[in-house]
């Protein structure tokens, strides 16, 4: 008992000096950094189209990001099916039947030749796209989490990061179909996860209110960033990768700056009561989308902390959105079965 | 932080200990990341009409008869 008295008396301690070290180096705030700022003009996207297929609830979904696939995105239902779209002719380019229909992430390999799912079945499935046959299946299960798969990111080809809802996070071998790397150290379990520009590092948002930089080779946690009053759903990095965007069912979305280990600002309105489920940033960094329990979109302008626009048009909630990688549309999944591409 | 056992304890402070000696930069940073937005602003579709003249997802010209 007197051994772990001491440990956590050292652990606040800690925290507190890293308290205290943040502030030393805290020069100037956001708000003042934009005093200056115009606002940016009430933001209107219209949907342009409408993926149907789905035939029950969309967890999640990924856009391709090499220049042969930057118009297809990959998505995710618990009708049992990974769909892979062309969403510029709205066809279905792949319609994947899943062993276990409990799915709650998928992701889009960067290269685009496989695609990788997982959910309450707890494992990781890759699938190749582009097999010799032309038939897709399935080319790993990777197995070792023991808890449900909430995310997975492709590094490339022979990699891929998942977050569980056993706390850690594993990079795996995927030729292998083994653990590399075993990421520790959340209190609660990993919600979400997402890879740097550079692929050097990645976040993971937590049950513990708490985001964590890790450094891949390391091993290692970096920081920590806390200031969530609840569960971190959504997290991406800022499109430089030198901040870090959270979204959490206290209703609010978070920046953080990396380079300072500082919150920089708040994305709230009292008029939101409602928990944040998914979050992405336009191009430049400017305006932060994020998706909302009651079936809205909310635009914010990321430097001023406005809501300059809204995207309406789901019958229930909004639970995946991303930008594509040339920042020419914005694809948001629901619940009420529909992926909808918007710009 | 009542849930975690000695060794998990052990792992928790080796890890604020490493946390608080990474280098963390002036949050100058901030005037920089601001910079960064402004310049990239003109490059992003959503916030230049320029740029969604040619829109991918958007039927152009009439109906064909087959």
């Amino acid at each position: 008992m007197g051994e772990m008295e001491e440990l956590r008396k050292e652990a606040d301690n800690l925290k507190d000096q890293i308290t205290e070290a943040r502030k030393v180096v805290q020069d100037t705030t956001l708000q003042e950094a934009v005093a200056g700022t115009t606002l940016v003009g009430r933001v209107q996207l219209k949907t342009r189209k409408t993926l149907r297929g789905h035939l029950a609830k969309i967890y999640a979904m990924h856009w391709g990001t090499d220049t042969n696939c930057s118009k297809l995105c990959v998505s995710a239902s618990q009708d049992g099916k990974l769909i892979v779209w062309d969403t510029l002719t709205t066809n279905k380019v792949n319609a994947i039947p899943l062993k276990s229909s409990w799915v709650m992430t998928c992701a889009y390999a960067p290269s685009g030749n496989m695609v990788a799912c997982g959910g309450l079945d707890n494992m990781c499935s890759i699938y190749n796209l582009k097999g010799k046959d032309g038939n897709v299946k399935v080319m790993r299960e990777l197995a070792a989490h023991t808890g449900y798969l909430s995310c997975c990111r492709f590094l490339n080809d022979s990699e891929i990061i998942t977050s569980s809802g056993d706390c850690t996070c594993i990079l795996w071998d995927i030729e292998t179909g083994t653990e590399k790397t075993i990421f520790a150290g959340h209190l609660g379990d990993c919600m979400s996860l997402a890879v740097s520009p550079d692929f050097k590092m990645f976040i993971s948002g937590a049950c513990d209110f708490t985001a964590k930089l890790w450094d891949i080779r390391e091993a290692t946690c970096r920081q920590t960033f806390s200031g969530h009053e609840s569960d971190i759903n959504a997290i991406g990095f800022f499109p430089n990768g030198n901040a870090v965007i959270t979204g959490s069912d206290d209703a609010t979305c978070k920046l953080y700056d990396l380079r300072a280990d500082q919150e920089l600002i708040t994305y709230q309105d009292s008029g939101i009561m409602c928990g944040v489920t998914s979050l992405a940033a336009s191009l430049s960094g400017r305006l932060l989308l994020a998706g909302y329990d009651d079936f809205n979109v909310n635009i914010w302008d990321m430097l001023k902390a406005e809501r300059v626009g809204v995207l309406a048009g789901h019958d229930n909630r909004v639970s995946c959105i991303g930008v594509s990688s040339d920042g020419m549309a914005c694809c948001t999944g629901s619940w009420d079965s529909f992926l909808k591409i918007w710009n | 932080m009542e849930d975690l056992d000695l060794p998990q304890m052990k792992r928790e402070v080796e890890s604020l200990q490493y946390q608080l000696a990474i280098n963390r930069v002036s949050s100058i940073t901030v005037t920089e990341l601001v910079k960064w937005i402004e310049g990239c602003v003109c490059d992003d579709p959503f916030l230049n009409p320029e740029l969604m003249r040619a829109n991918p997802w958007v039927e152009k010209g009439k109906c064909v008869i087959l």
